[in-house]
């Protein structure tokens, strides 16, 4: 392992970490070319004059140890150790605002990079990703049962108290106030907007077809097991649904 | 200029409308394949004919970019509906006040992009299939679709691209499509001839909300003009794909984004110009929920800070659900470190609704607002805000009560006359089956 890191060739200074340095070379290597066969990676990078301007402007270079000029070079020289560690926590610091790529004077896409990154730390399971995602799971279990990513019910005051008072007032008599919205789909308050069965059902069949189930069983087997609770359970009422329409035309 | 195309969904003008960075977009090209693929009986597209009531906007580009204004299939926004109601509220205001017809079913899901953005769980397929799914809904009511949220706007953009220029995206996604029934009889993928943002089309009605201000804003005694407006432009809607969003002459000469500006500038407010203008807000999908000590430092440092002490602005106008959150709920929080910068915040619609005589809490729902608008509705000579707003919230009290006393019925009577959406509950396939996904109440409660 020390021979492999001696032999990089350029000084940059990013800190590699012992849990990297004691994966198999061969292990880095797929994943990384994981993310390089990826369709959009031709796409996103190009040449660097490695000018900065994408760090200059980035908003998560401010406040956290990235740098998405970092990105698009690691990818260039192939920094396979360091591209491996970027992708357990570094990664996770952009903001995909993609003022990266509307600066960058060759059109690379360092958010895109990024992106792409993220799609395969997630479908390879990775620990740091599983425990940086966990206080994300509402959003998940949300998103994957019904289709919405956020609803009223989910912004409760004592997940934001820095948001101030008036969170806890507009959550009093919630319901009456979702209501008092004048327009009827929007009038819900466990989804944004009342999403019908019939589309819920359909979401779920694209989960299937594309993997993403599978990816969240490996990622969270207990939220993996709450969402197919709930998809089941709609499954069925579409099932029984469609019976009775049967029976009534019949 | 003037670039001729065999494709009748690129267009150029005859002269330069401004000047032009970039002459030789790769993303401009998509047009001619899209035509190429429709001629090859690949797909169809979705085209903005007569009915949809056409208005033209240029991009950087200078590309014509139409815009419909009529008939629309309302995409909506989940961040917008859980959290910002009167945003969406504010659209379909405007759409009843100019005899627009449109559509707003239950029948849509999310675009899922900030889900993709925020963890990485998805993958382009699956979005490509949703957006699809999405689109061929629309395509089906024969309600052209306007997409209410940034960041659907600039994920469907790029999907689109993507879609166009590689095959094996369009091979993967067609089966999953075919098993929902989701592509046309003769087997083609419904591909909308453009991707329309509800801020291109606040952009493209701007003379109109304009001329609705004169006549009844003014009315009611509103007055925007002594206003400053600070304007934060949506990452997603013009840095995401930055070629297919709208520029104008009269907006810094076309060198910066068009929409928000444009109708702000249209009402007669004061749009002032501040150094971190092309800053993001700090958002970061994932951040404000999780990483929210960078979400509210960003915000207050990088934009709170400097449009209060740059430009003392009124107000800071959006065109995106994340950056109206990100800006509105992260103010309060400041105190903490004598970083206190309370300003209104909300959207060129919402705004623009405001200015033409909408009520502030029905219609443009303030009420959910965190930051002080209060200030703002004073100096826009809407000074009875407090009545308006226990109008409301007696409304509120009277929903509530029917509702604790099971009187359904006559709630249902009661949103026929309140609501603004008209006809009441018209869906295309008129409620045939009438389930959710949550089986929340009331439009579903059987």
């Amino acid at each position: 392992m020390a021979e492999q890191t001696q032999v990089r060739k350029y000084g940059y200074n990013i800190p590699i970490s012992e849990k990297t340095l004691q994966v198999p070379w061969e292990e880095k290597v797929r994943v990384i070319e994981e993310v390089k066969s990826d369709f959009r990676f031709k796409e996103y990078l190009f040449g660097c004059l490695n000018c900065g301007v994408c760090t200059a402007s980035c908003p998560s270079n401010r406040f956290f140890d990235y740098s998405p000029r970092e990105i698009v070079q690691r990818f260039l020289e192939n920094d396979i150790d360091v591209l491996y560690d970027m992708m357990h926590e570094y990664i996770w610091a952009c903001s995909q605002c993609f003022t990266c790529w509307i600066r960058c004077p060759f059109v690379n896409n360092p958010g895109g990079l990024v992106i792409i990154m993220r799609e395969v730390a997630v479908r390879n399971a990775f620990e740091a990703t599983k425990d940086l995602l966990k206080p994300y799971g509402r959003v998940l279990l949300k998103v994957m049962t019904t289709g919405n990513q956020l609803s009223a019910d989910m912004l409760q005051p004592d997940f934001f108290p820095d948001w101030g008072p008036k969170m806890l007032d507009n959550m009093e008599n919630l319901r009456a106030k979702r209501m008092a919205i004048p327009f009827d789909v929007g009038k819900s308050v466990k989804t944004a907007w009342e999403v019908s069965l019939q589309t819920a059902i359909e979401m779920y069949q694209i989960w299937r077809e594309t993997g993403i189930f599978e990816m969240l069983e490996r990622l969270d087997p207990n939220l993996y097991n709450v969402i197919m609770d709930i998809v089941e359970e709609n499954e069925e009422r579409w099932e029984e649904l469609m019976e009775e329409m049967e029976e009534a035309e019949a | 200029m003037a670039h001729k195309s065999k494709s009748p969904y690129l267009k150029y003008p005859e002269k330069e409308p401004f000047p032009i960075l970039n002459k030789h977009s790769h993303y401009d090209h998509l047009f001619e394949e899209m035509y190429e693929l429709e001629e090859k009986g690949e797909i169809l597209v979705f085209r903005i004919t007569e009915e949809y009531r056409p208005k033209y906007v240029y991009t950087r580009t200078g590309r014509i970019k139409v815009i419909p204004t009529n008939k629309l299939w309302h995409h909506k926004s989940c961040g917008q509906c859980g959290n910002i109601p009167g945003y969406p509220a504010s659209i379909f205001w405007f759409m009843n006040k100019f005899g627009l017809d449109y559509l707003n079913e239950p029948h849509q899901t999310s675009c899922t992009a900030w889900n993709y953005h925020g963890s990485g769980t998805s993958n382009p397929v699956a979005l490509a299939a949703v957006w699809l799914r999405n689109m061929h809904q629309a395509w089906k009511t024969g309600y052209y679709p306007l997409i209410h949220c940034g960041t659907s706007f600039g994920s469907y953009k790029e999907t689109r691209e993507q879609l166009i220029f590689n095959k094996e995206l369009r091979e993967a996604v067609k089966p999953i499509l075919k098993k929902l029934g989701r592509l046309t009889e003769d087997g083609r993928i419904v591909i909308p001839q453009e991707i329309v943002h509800y801020s291109e089309w606040v952009h493209a009605m701007r003379d109109e909300i304009a001329e609705l201000y004169e006549k009844e804003g003014k009315a009611k005694g509103i007055d925007v003009s002594n206003v400053r407006v600070a304007i934060h432009n949506a990452c997603h809607t013009w840095k995401m794909i930055a070629d297919d969003y709208p520029y104008d002459p009269e907006v810094y000469n076309g060198q910066r984004p068009a929409a928000s500006t444009a109708v702000i500038k249209k009402l007669g407010a004061q749009v002032v110009d501040y150094s971190t203008w092309y800053d993001c807000c700090g958002f970061g999908f994932r951040h404000i929920l999780t990483e929210r000590e960078f979400t509210r430092s960003f915000a207050i440092q990088r934009k709170l800070k400097v449009i209060a002490e740059e430009i003392k602005a009124d107000v800071i106008i959006t065109h995106d659900t994340g950056c109206t959150t990100t800006f509105e709920k992260n103010q309060w929080i400041g105190k903490a470190h004598g970083m206190y910068y309370p300003i209104a915040v909300m959207s060129d619609v919402m705004f623009s609704a405001l200015a033409c005589g909408a009520h502030p809490f029905k219609v443009v729902q303030l009420y959910w607002n965190c930051s002080n608008y209060e200030p703002l509705l004073e100096k826009m000579g809407i000074t009875n805000w407090r009545e308006l707003r226990k109008e409301w919230e007696d409304t509120v009290k009277y929903i509530a009560e029917l509702e604790k006393q099971g009187k359904y019925d006559e709630l249902m009577e009661f949103f026929k006359e309140y609501d603004l959406y008209e006809p009441y509950s018209k869906t295309s396939d008129g409620f045939k089956y009438r389930k959710s996904a949550t089986s929340d109440l009331p439009l579903f409660k059987s």
